[in-house]
């Protein structure tokens, strides 16, 4: 808890945060006084409420939850709402931007539009065998696949790897960390009926060929999930298919 | 700045319930245009989301439907719809199991393979389907991947402002909304309209809901003079995280586990309390540690924030960490030791049972308007069991969708919205521009603490009567408060005050029928009426607003299925009585 006891009552920090829109915009500073218990989500609220009625930001469940909150704190993209202020804070300065490799709508919002759009074009989206009129499916937790799956699973799709992401930033089309872990998790799902439509979405152009294995996505998701490593695991599945000549 | 569309089924708010909504009407009518509004990003705002616990389905060994509903029944201290809560136990089974075979949604398994039901408090078996701690997260990704591969005109970030009746008023027309990206304003005339925006009573010092919550659909429907039942029903969780007032944080929920395996709540002194109000101590039910931690609070032995502490460290606190992994993270991001120190933590609303009145198939007073989720009423009576929210919003999402899908399919032409009322409506959200600029958020934080102090957790006719007047007041001062200058693109504040403005209407709505009910049933408790009063004369609330003001009746709550005292299975009380222990 050391780590947290650099600010204390009574001291300030000042925030950079980006204003503007689509069409541009510039950087504004703001002096706020710090408490013990803040989050970066926690000291733009106060700005909001205290100085600049106008801010836009995003936020819903408040604790990591959501994702919704997630933008560029100096410089790294975090979930503001799990993020104490004393953890970021450099040089007593905070800089405040909307995530990387999205639109911006305003200020610290931004557009998830292409990021869903991508998890959508990677077929992330359960294919069914079954029906609700047949029980449910006996699959031991224990089995490989069930593991690859479980490994991957818990990702709140905050975009925080989205934004981390270099390849990303230089391929456009790039599906993404976020969208290639989901497909990585229906691989391993022995329930799932589309594996042959997801194979071709992944070897296609934007797919898992254009990950450079950085590991921006790992260092950076909140979970600790590592979607690099699941993107190994297409990349494997994808050199097998086309071997066998199913791509 | 106002736009008009048309859709054929207009579906407000993206949790379970209206996910699983959308996902049923498609199938039902494939052809009929569908419309999601919700007031933040799909799949990412909404409770069932939150949803930590589990889903209530009797599909485990020793289980059936009748057990699953007399847990309900009896959990809800004899006041459920038993219609309702029949409905809800009895489609569960159907709906685990397309959650699992049609959606995706994988829950954990015993190691060979099959469903894993957990325990969970106030039921009679072990019944609750989970992943993980973070079952809610599982469902609703899944389910938001089939919305947004269908062809679903999706209207993101736009706040519903009012239900738009026909001209005759015998009819819903449409819907009113905010388009907060743009900042413009949507009429979106529908032929059938599914109201599933969530409850979340925010308007309390400490609660857990997600943020943007703010009983927007209640408020809209007893504008509509709608009727409301229950409305005194809000459950409390014991152990809500405190922090303070100035962050986000407060109010959320620690989970009930910590209490299960051995934590201890100590007051501001350090000495362990719960022992004097239940002899289960820390491991009695929600309501009672939650009433015993608000009295504690009342005696003044607090915490630095007027809190009390939970403390784990007693337990070891690598073992905490092993167990607790997902909570001891969330603390420790915010500065908190959970797994070695002291935690301040205090009761926090969490869930409303009240809402709109309502039948089993979704259907209300008005046409065209159907209700689901926690926004809807009846199954719960006077308290949610855990497991029981999610398993609500899936299940009455998926009837409503059914529903509504004929219903629209069979329809005549769109109703025309009675234009008076649009204008209306346009002009009180527009409202606080025309104000001179206040300070929207102490108005909030005054509501929370009136709420909290005269409404909460313990409840006298004295003071319940005094909240009403403060209330009142403040709806008032509401209204000459302003928020800056005129820009409705994103403009939290302007969202802040509307907020605000749905919360102290339902605000009033709560106290009025918690000043009704002179007994005291499971989330309500009334100091100056502490017994629980005859079972066989149970009654429910039911508040309307008109032009003369809230009126609140009592009606007697229909024994359709059970007696109090029968059951439907053999030896339930003796047993539950046993298992309780």
């Amino acid at each position: 808890m050391s780590k947290l006891s650099v600010t204390k009552r009574g001291d300030f920090v000042k925030m950079c945060i980006w204003r503007g829109d689509a069409s541009g915009g510039s950087f504004v500073d703001y002096k706020i006084p710090v408490s013990e218990t803040q989050t970066v989500l926690d000291a733009v609220t106060w700005v909001q409420r205290n100085v600049e009625p106008g801010l836009s930001y995003r936020f819903a469940c408040r604790v990591g939850m959501c994702g919704s909150c997630a933008m560029m704190v100096n410089g790294r993209p975090r979930w503001t709402c799990r993020t104490h202020v004393s953890k970021v804070i450099k040089n007593n300065q905070i800089r405040l931007e909307p995530l990387r490799n999205l639109p911006v709508i305003k200020d610290l919002v931004c557009d998830l539009s292409d990021f869903f759009a991508k998890w959508l074009k990677a077929n992330g989206r359960f294919v069914p065998t079954a029906t609700r009129e047949h029980p449910v499916k006996k699959i031991s937790p224990l089995s490989r696949q069930r593991q690859a799956a479980n490994a991957a699973i818990e990702c709140i799709n905050c975009a925080v790897c989205y934004a981390a992401c270099d390849a990303v930033e230089q391929y456009p089309n790039y599906l993404g960390p976020a969208a290639l872990n989901r497909a990585w998790t229906l691989v391993n799902d022995v329930r799932d009926d589309g594996k042959r439509e997801r194979l071709r979405a992944i070897t296609a152009d934007g797919g898992c060929q254009c990950c450079h294995s950085q590991h921006g996505c790992a260092s950076h998701c909140p979970n600790e999930l590592n979607p690099a490593r699941s993107i190994a695991g297409l990349k494997q599945v994808a050199v097998t298919a086309i071997f066998k000549g199913e791509v | 700045m106002l736009e008009r569309i048309d859709t054929d089924i207009l579906i407000l708010g993206a949790g379970g319930a209206g996910l699983v909504a959308a996902l049923h009407a498609y199938k039902g009518s494939p052809d009929l245009k569908l419309t999601i509004a919700v007031k933040g990003l799909m799949g990412k705002c909404g409770c069932t989301r939150m949803v930590q616990g589990g889903y209530n389905v009797a599909l485990g060994p020793g289980d059936s439907i009748e057990r699953h509903f007399m847990d309900t029944i009896v959990g809800g201290k004899w006041l459920p719809h038993q219609e309702m809560a029949w409905k809800l136990c009895e489609t569960a089974v159907t709906r685990v199991q397309e959650l699992e075979n049609e959606i995706g949604c994988f829950f954990d398994r015993e190691d060979d393979g099959s469903l894993h039901h957990k325990a969970f408090a106030g039921q009679t078996v072990d019944r609750t389907v989970h992943k993980g701690d973070l079952t809610g997260i599982e469902i609703i990704n899944r389910l938001m991947e089939q919305v947004l591969a269908l062809p679903i005109q999706r209207l993101e970030e736009h706040r519903a402002l009012a239900l738009i009746p026909n001209r005759a008023g015998d009819a819903l027309a449409g819907v009113l909304l905010s388009d907060m990206r743009h900042g413009t304003m949507r009429l979106v005339r529908a032929k059938a309209v599914l109201m599933a925006t969530g409850g979340g009573p925010s308007m309390y010092r400490y609660y857990t809901p997600s943020g943007e919550k703010s009983m927007d659909g209640l408020a809209m429907a007893l504008r509509l003079g709608l009727p409301l039942r229950d409305m005194e029903m809000v459950q409390f969780h014991p152990t809500g995280l405190l922090g303070g007032k100035d962050t986000r944080m407060t109010g959320t929920v620690l989970e009930e586990g910590l209490r299960g395996a051995g934590g201890h709540l100590l007051d501001g002194s350090g000495r362990r309390f719960m022992f004097d109000y239940d002899e289960h101590g820390e491991r009695a039910t929600r309501d009672i540690v939650s009433r015993g931690i608000y009295a504690q609070m009342r005696s003044g032995h607090t915490t630095p924030n007027g809190g009390v502490y939970i403390s784990m460290g007693h337990l070891g606190a690598d073992n905490v960490r092993n167990k607790f992994r997902g909570m001891v993270k969330r603390c420790a991001d915010c500065g908190f030791d959970l797994a070695g120190g002291r935690v301040e933590v205090v009761p926090t609303a969490h869930y409303f049972m009240g809402g709109l009145v309502c039948d089993p198939d979704t259907t209300t007073e008005l046409p065209g308007l159907f209700v689901a989720g926690e926004d809807a009423s009846g199954m719960h009576g006077a308290n949610r069991l855990g497991g029981n929210g999610v398993a609500n919003s899936t299940v009455f999402g998926g009837v409503a969708g059914d529903v509504m899908s004929s219903y629209a399919a069979s329809a005549g032409p769109h109703q025309d919205p009675d234009e008076t009322i649009v204008e209306a409506e346009i002009s009180r959200a527009l409202h606080p521009f025309s104000k001179k600029p206040g300070n929207v958020n102490s108005l909030r934080e005054d509501l929370m603490d009136i709420m909290w102090g005269k409404v909460g957790v313990i409840r006298t006719a004295e003071g319940i009567k005094r909240g009403i007047g403060q209330i009142r007041q403040l709806k008032a001062e509401l209204l000459e408060t302003g928020v800056g200058e005129f820009d409705t693109i994103f403009n939290m504040t302007w969202n802040d005050w509307l907020n605000l403005r749905s919360l102290t209407e339902t605000s009033e709505m709560i106290a009025q029928a918690a000043l009704s009910r002179e007994n005291s049933r499971g989330a309500h408790y009334r100091e100056d009426f502490p017994q629980a009063g005859d079972l066989d004369d149970s009654y429910f609330t039911l508040a309307r607003s008109s032009a003369d003001g809230i009126s609140v009746k009592q009606d007697a709550v229909v024994f359709s299925i059970i007696q109090p005292g029968e059951s439907l299975i053999e030896g339930y009380h003796e047993s539950a009585a046993q298992i309780r222990k």
